[in-house]
């Protein structure tokens, strides 16, 4: 029986418990990591990809996935800055435009698949490789700078707003002077809110709902396919946010295929099923996971690490993750009941 | 010196007012009749500001010079790039510029070419043929010079972090005079060496750096050798409120990045770049010259040129275009050219 109950705590508080063991480890071992400072970069670090995760979660939650999320946050990112910088919008306009750009390649993807019934990774694999091509066709493959010579000869005049900089590169006051800058609040905000969405709402019941059982979701009377193209545009305008931020903090739009944050942002996502032992997609085990990434990377490098075991450790990772996930919960639901 | 801008202006008027590219008229068979002369360029890269820049120099000075360019883009395919060269080769080209790909896969390939009687060049992918000229921008020489600015700033004792990603060409070239640079000068330390190419890579870069900042508050200089690298640091010394306690050196250059430079208070103070553009017409121009029976030479490089922060300031540099009028060095590289190669307008 001790037994069981041990593989329970495991499962249960097994990867908030290393979570811990980790940040100890790097505070005793490097200079600086156990600092507000730290903690606020190493928030800063994860901000980004782990606003794009919590995206992923809501579409995982409907079982389903969005390869474009990585796609969607670099167009967003060269939406804004061509906005600004050739266009000449405002901050406002260019936010409010990469928002609905993200919302519109949602629903592209949710009508994809719910009405055109293309599987959920070949639908979202297409809609990246058409972002990727499409950023750059305005453009011809150049990344947006003050400066720029444009197709016509003349040079783009417009420039990145101070409110949209803000964005990215603002600290607020937080018990130490500029402290926590805005992406982190950013992504902390929408944790909470995908947090509360999901596990405290009707809507976000019913997504998990559709996500074990589709047909029984709709046989008792849920719109399902209504709230599968809403769990696409809500994973689009996530992936938006995350571009905007992105952009912010970069000052200018580098072309750039995000295959690198789609990966990162899916694999915390799918760390976050192992946290409390969840084995489901759900917004507070994506932030951790999200965090978990961030603090392993952040302290390798302050250790000197080389950049190849940093992949390594993140594969790992999601591997032991994977572990926690599938192969401790089935022992669970076997034995345990 | 005058005698060569009289005659660019005079090619730059030509083309400016639509008339056909300036075609000298003693030029040597085949460029009697540009028209009839076809080549092509087989790309490995083309995603980035540098290879976009590069080939709009090969198209410039293919213009100038009136011949007919096929772009050939094999999208990092190393396998279709080498069957690109047999597309070539069929469609009966005069001459081929491959640029960048693999030794191994590009080698017998361009052998292929060659046999068929075509003129090739090849550009940052050693194809290992000495019928075959080389054009380089020097790598080396691009690290060398940033590295030399970076000792004038500070002396030669100094502590560093060094951003480097190992098993890429160009930054393994640049590795090279950074480890020389260690070794003769005892009192420069490298505190930290990290790096990666994540995408987006300045914004991982910029993750890093902030760690390394944090881990080791003695780095005063940051050798960036890479822009995408430098402006990741930069992020990361701004976010960490150390711009006027460090420098950054890097290489490469874009409008982008002269932005960067001159922000009020940046740490970002040189950069050492070569013209992609430039490489991109001087690769034309030694192709021009095999196809009319000169010699370009087996290695021809392209000099980089130092540009500082102070520089950009002092003459209000605010693009590369800005940057080519204010720097004729950076504009135009002597390098592989003829009487009776037309230059292409500013």
């Amino acid at each position: 029986m001790g037994n069981e109950r041990f593989l329970n705590f495991a499962i249960k508080y097994g990867f908030l418990i290393l979570l811990a063991g980790l940040v100890i480890f790097f505070s005793l071992s490097t200079n600086g990591f156990g600092s507000a400072r730290s903690a606020v970069f190493i928030l800063q670090s994860v901000a980004i990809t782990g606003i794009l995760a919590l995206g992923v979660t809501c579409t995982l939650v409907v079982d389903g996935f969005d390869l474009s999320i990585g796609s969607v946050a670099t167009s967003s990112l060269m939406l804004s800055a061509y906005a600004m910088v050739v266009l000449e919008l405002s901050a406002g306009s260019a936010i409010l435009l990469c928002l609905l750009m993200g919302a519109f390649v949602g629903l592209v993807n949710g009508l994809l698949i719910v009405k055109f019934k293309v599987p959920d990774l070949l639908a979202t694999l297409g809609m990246m490789f058409l972002l990727i091509g499409l950023q750059r066709i305005p453009t011809q493959g150049n990344s947006v700078a003050t400066g720029m010579a444009l197709p016509d000869g003349s040079t783009a005049e417009g420039t990145f707003s101070p409110a949209f900089l803000w964005l990215g590169r603002h600290r607020m006051d937080f018990f130490l002077e500029n402290l926590l800058p805005v992406p982190v609040v950013i992504f902390l905000l929408i944790a909470v809110g995908i947090w509360l969405f999901l596990g405290f709402t009707r809507q976000g019941r019913l997504m998990y709902a559709i996500g074990s059982n589709e047909r029984a979701a709709e046989l008792v009377g849920t719109p399902v396919n209504r709230y599968k193209i809403m769990a696409y545009m809500i994973s689009g305008v996530m992936a938006s946010i995350g571009g905007i931020l992105l952009a912010a903090r970069l000052g200018r739009g580098d072309i750039a295929s995000g295959t690198n944050l789609l990966l990162d942002s899916v694999a915390a996502a799918l760390i976050g099923f192992a946290v409390l032992g969840a084995a489901r997609p759900n917004a507070f085990g994506t932030a951790v996971g999200a965090l978990f990434v961030g603090i392993l990377l952040q302290g390798l490098t302050m250790m000197n690490a080389p950049y190849y075991t940093q992949d390594f450790v993140k594969g790992a990772v999601l591997v032991i993750a994977l572990v926690f996930t599938f192969y401790l919960s089935s022992r669970r639901s076997a034995g345990g009941k | 010196m005058l005698r060569r801008n009289l005659l660019k202006l005079a090619g730059a008027a030509t083309l400016t007012f639509g008339a056909l590219p300036a075609m000298a008229q003693n030029a040597p068979a085949p460029f009697d009749n540009p028209g009839d002369v076809k080549i092509a360029l087989v790309r490995y890269l083309s995603t980035g500001d540098f290879f976009q820049s590069y080939l709009s120099g090969v198209e410039q000075q293919a213009a100038a010079l009136g011949v007919d360019l096929r772009v050939l883009d094999s999208r990092q395919d190393a396998a279709l790039q080498a069957d690109m060269v047999d597309q070539a080769i069929a469609l009966g080209v005069d001459g081929i510029i491959i640029q960048h790909g693999l030794t191994e896969s590009m080698k017998a390939a361009a052998q292929r070419a060659v046999d068929a009687g075509i003129k090739v060049v090849a550009f940052d992918v050693d194809v290992e043929n000495d019928a075959i000229p080389q054009i380089e921008q020097s790598d080396y020489m691009l690290a060398k010079l940033a590295l030399d600015q970076a000792i004038a700033d500070h002396g030669d004792d100094f502590t560093a972090g060094y951003v480097y990603v190992p098993g890429i060409a160009p930054l393994d070239r640049r590795d090279v005079a950074w480890k020389e640079v260690k070794a003769a000068n005892p009192g420069i330390t490298e505190a930290a060496q990290f790096g990666t190419l994540d995408n987006p890579i300045a914004n991982a870069v910029a993750n890093q750096a902030r760690s390394v900042l944090q881990a080791n508050p003695t780095i005063n200089v940051m050798i960036a050798p890479f822009d995408e690298f430098a402006k990741g640091v930069k992020i990361a010394v701004d976010e960490a409120g150390l711009s006027q306690d460090i420098d950054i050196y890097s290489a490469d250059v874009s409008t982008a990045d002269i932005a960067a430079m001159r922000e009020p208070d940046s740490a970002w103070v040189a950069t050492v770049a070569t013209n992609p553009a430039v490489v991109g017409e001087v690769s034309v121009r030694a192709l021009a010259l095999m196809l009319a029976g000169e010699d370009p030479g087996h290695n021809v490089v392209v000099p980089p040129t130092l540009i500082t922060q102070d520089f950009l300031n002092e003459n209000d540099v605010k693009n590369m275009g800005e940057l080519g009028s204010k720097m004729p060095q950076f504009q135009h590289a002597d390098v592989a050219t003829a009487d009776w190669i037309a230059l292409p307008a500013r």
